[in-house]
């Protein structure tokens, strides 16, 4: 049995004009996804391409208008869209984690770092303070929080980008999660740090066993640091499969495209930047989504695109996949 | 000092912060504070003060002018002015106190939940507020007191319950602002319950400008009370309240005997305005932006 196992999701952004007309954004076409324990699985595509979305659906996060319309997402069996606000609290930080961008704003202002590590093992289990700070020292130190003793009684506004993020990692490992969503765990920190907090969250992934996604606009921390990749484009996923094989050999003309805009490579003038915009999502086109931005697409294209497994167990969803 | 700073245990530096803190208040912020300390002093040991028995009456000394023996004179009934006046700050924190806590415990709660909940609930709840607050509130406060009994319980629960309006709005304008924080989505995702991140997270996130109007509203319970007592409602003659002093004492203006209506007026006035500076110096100290511009 997969961990997580994603199949058919389906995310709309539904609104009512001011003629109250009904439109919807159709944000996550049919979204496919498995992972297994231990796994880390990169999730790229540029904004707007449902990586977040994607996550919040897992997690029952969304907030109106945005809906689940249909598919399903199992963890360890259970259907987790079906499952209750208070049940989803239940599996929310205790078995599921979650690791948010913007880490300085995303802890309490007004609690204390251990206080808010200390809550949140207190809330899934029946722990007596003594033991969850304990476990909340242990996990400070495993997150290389120097002095742990002594930041425990640190506020938020007294630690650096890099160290909140840090804090929010042990925050989300407390309850030792078998699932770890980090939704672009290092925009906004410098380099240095992204790197130091990464190469963390790789070490504490094999550790624990987590399965883990890392969603990212950045290629390079996918082709560093994740097993798995899916490029996601106007809520499909494009291409989905090990990072080795499609980094190495991409089969869908997005990949390419978004490989060969890496400023590294627009740097040596190998590299194109990609034209045009993402289609709009209350009007998609017939057929393959990208057809507009493609740079081989033909008539072929005005027909939904199958997907297609390559040999290397990649899968793309492209007409000329095997091309 | 000979022991520094450090050597102090958290708490203890906590209260010499706390304590340094006041020393930077504003001089009317002072002032405030000053005055309700001495209102609050008048209030607890008002026994202490007095020079005569408030309700007791001197049948031969009705109207007496300000003297040695009544410092602020007697009333119509023969009762010391001056010690009805110190006795009178009893009410005064008695009343204002009790509808304060009273207008919290309501109006917060119903501010975190509609703020955070949103939509129908959100604005029925919003609805119902306003239509209290449509009211002229002294009109309301007249005609509930007067249809619900004339006792001093009765007084505080209605001034209490017409004033929560303020703080739902007041906290929920802020939980409008922060329910789609950052913070708040992490708490989401951390698999907290509603009730915990109302409590835990928005409610001290939120407090600090309802914190600082609890001395602004407890002015406003004071005035209220006090305007019904001299209405005639609620709190009756006998009484050393205020507000009935200064009706009883109004009768007796235009025949000169000045002191029965003046001296609880002149109460009432400090009261209210220290309760106000007050509130301006609870401000200060809860916003930081306003502390640093001093």
């Amino acid at each position: 049995m997969n961990l997580l196992n994603i199949t058919d999701l389906q995310t709309h952004f539904v609104f009512h004009d001011i003629d109250n007309q009904r439109r919807e954004a159709r944000a996550l076409n049919k979204v496919n996804l498995t992972l297994d324990k231990g796994e880390i699985l990169g999730i790229v595509g540029e904004t707007g391409a449902g990586k977040s979305l994607t996550a919040q659906s897992i997690c029952g996060l969304l907030r109106p208008p945005a809906k689940v319309v249909g598919g399903s997402v199992l963890f360890l069996g259970k259907e987790l869209l079906s499952l209750s606000e208070e049940e989803l609290n239940n599996i929310r930080g205790a078995e599921i984690g979650m690791v948010v961008q913007n880490p300085k704003s995303s802890l309490d202002p007004l609690t204390r770092i251990g206080d808010q590590l200390v809550r949140i093992h207190q809330t899934h289990t029946e722990s007596s303070v003594p033991v969850a700070r304990a476990k909340a020292s242990a996990m400070m130190n495993a997150v290389g929080i120097p002095d742990p003793e002594k930041r425990f009684s640190a506020w938020p506004h007294e630690l650096s980008g890099g160290m909140a993020q840090r804090v929010l990692i042990a925050m989300a490992l407390m309850n030792e999660p078998k699932l770890l969503i980090a939704d672009e765990p290092t925009t906004g920190l410098d380099v240095t740090v992204q790197a130091q907090i990464l190469e963390l969250l790789k070490d504490l992934v094999h550790r624990f066993e987590m399965g883990t996604i890392i969603i990212t606009h950045d290629l390079g921390i996918v082709a560093h640091y994740c097993d798995k990749v899916a490029v996601m484009f106007a809520g499909e996923i494009v291409e989905y499969g090990a990072v080795t094989h499609i980094f190495r050999r991409p089969g869908h003309p997005y990949t390419k495209q978004l490989l060969a805009s890496t400023p590294e490579k627009l740097k040596l003038s190998e590299g194109s930047s990609l034209g045009g915009q993402p289609p709009d999502l209350f009007n998609l086109p017939q057929g393959c989504l990208s057809q507009d931005r493609c740079p081989i697409a033909s008539n072929q294209c005005k027909t939904p695109p199958p997907v297609i497994t390559l040999e290397t167990g990649q899968t793309v969803r492209c007409h000329f996949a095997r091309q | 000092m000979s022991t520094s700073l450090t050597d102090n245990p958290a708490w203890a530096r906590r209260i010499i912060n706390r304590v340094r803190g006041l020393s930077r208040l504003s001089p009317t912020a002072a002032a405030g504070v000053l005055i309700i300390l001495c209102f609050g002093v008048l209030a607890i040991f008002a026994e202490l003060f007095m020079t005569h028995d408030p309700v007791s009456s001197y049948p031969d000394r009705i109207l007496q002018g300000p003297s040695v023996e009544h410092w602020f004179g007697t009333d119509g009934n023969g009762m010391d002015v001056f010690s009805r006046v110190i006795y009178g700050a009893k009410f005064g924190f008695g009343i204002a106190i009790p509808a304060v806590v009273i207008a919290v415990v309501i109006g917060i709660p119903v501010g975190l939940i509609a703020g955070y909940r949103g939509g129908a609930l959100d604005e029925t709840l919003m609805r119902i507020f306003d239509g209290l607050r449509v009211f002229p509130s002294i009109i309301l406060a007249l005609a509930v007191v007067a249809a619900t009994g004339q006792s001093l319980l009765n007084v505080v629960l209605v001034l209490g319950f017409l004033d929560s309006p303020v703080f739902a709005r007041l906290v929920r304008a802020e939980v409008l602002a922060l329910r789609s924080s950052n913070f708040v989505e992490s708490a989401i995702a951390a698999g907290n319950p509603t009730w915990r991140i109302l409590f835990f997270h928005l409610l001290p996130n939120t407090i600090q400008g309802a914190m600082a109007q609890t001395a602004v509203r407890a002015a406003w319970a004071v005035r209220i009370s006090a305007t019904l007592a001299f209405l005639g409602i609620g709190i009756q003659a006998p009484t050393p309240e205020w507000g009935a002093m200064i009706r009883q004492g109004a009768e007796f203006m235009v025949t000169g005997q000045w002191w029965v209506a003046i001296f609880p007026g002149i109460a009432l006035i400090f009261l209210v305005f220290g309760l106000n500076l007050l509130g301006d110096g609870i401000q200060d100290i809860l916003d930081p932006r306003r502390r640093a511009s001093k």
